[in-house]
């Protein structure tokens, strides 16, 4: 939690700062994240906060749900928590790898 | 439950470290919420790029905007709290009684809500200007 934490105040920050405050939710749109992911660098950026953001939520989303259930349970949850983690992660590579489809 | 185990659930340690923790968690929580739902969305640019125009425009909507001014406090408070459980984790091992965690529960609110006050002034004229105000 600590290495993707420290990781995460820049590039979590970062994204904030850039897509909410500076540019706001008003100027994106489909073109908007066309032109952005055609640099590849952000496309990189993207993928490390895709991978190590959700990575830090579902885990702590873990370590909450095991403070309130019973043992039995933990091997059940840390599978579903992975299987979470992985259906989401494949979802996310799979935008950033086959980009904007102009409709 | 009795309202002494509601209130007992709530007061797990009591007092400013019981305050961090809390909105540590809720904070956290509340940006994973809002992460799923914005991989999704964003997804749909490859999956169903006709209905990215659609989940822009709610969050375009006003109730919308003004989470997401709660959401940016959000995520300044939960990465300065964890710098902050971090720094006393790795270098003032010795310094979690007395004081100095006191103080520091404090300080971390300060530099949140001054971090976020120019990004929320922004966003709230953004706000404003939608309702023509």
């Amino acid at each position: 939690m600590r290495y993707s934490g420290l990781l995460l105040i820049p590039l979590a920050w970062g994204h904030v700062l850039i897509q909410d405050v500076l540019v706001g939710v008003d100027r994106i749109d489909l073109n908007y994240v066309a032109m952005r992911w055609a640099f590849w660098g952000w496309r990189i950026y993207d993928l490390f906060l895709l991978v190590f953001a959700l990575a830090h939520g579902i885990n702590g989303l873990r370590q909450v749900v095991l403070d309130f259930v019973s043992k039995k349970l933990i091997r059940l949850i840390n599978q579903a928590s992975f299987m979470y983690w992985l259906v989401m992660v494949l979802i996310g590579i799979a935008a950033l790898v086959g980009g904007v489809r102009k409709p | 439950m009795s309202v002494k185990a509601m209130t007992n659930l709530v007061t797990y340690r009591g007092g400013v470290g019981q305050l961090s923790f809390i909105l540590h968690r809720v904070t956290g929580l509340g940006i994973l919420l809002f992460l799923v739902i914005h991989v999704v969305d964003t997804s749909t640019v490859f999956f169903f790029p006709s209905l990215y125009a659609d989940a822009i425009a709610i969050y375009r909507s006003v109730p919308f905007m003004i989470g997401e001014i709660f959401l940016v406090f959000s995520v300044i408070y939960h990465g300065v709290n964890g710098a902050r459980i971090a720094i006393f984790d790795l270098f003032l091992v010795n310094k979690w009684e007395g004081r100095t965690p006191h103080n520091s529960v404090l300080w971390t609110l300060v530099i949140s809500i001054l971090l976020w006050l120019p990004a929320a002034f922004i966003m709230s004229r953004n706000v404003f200007e939608k309702l023509g105000l």
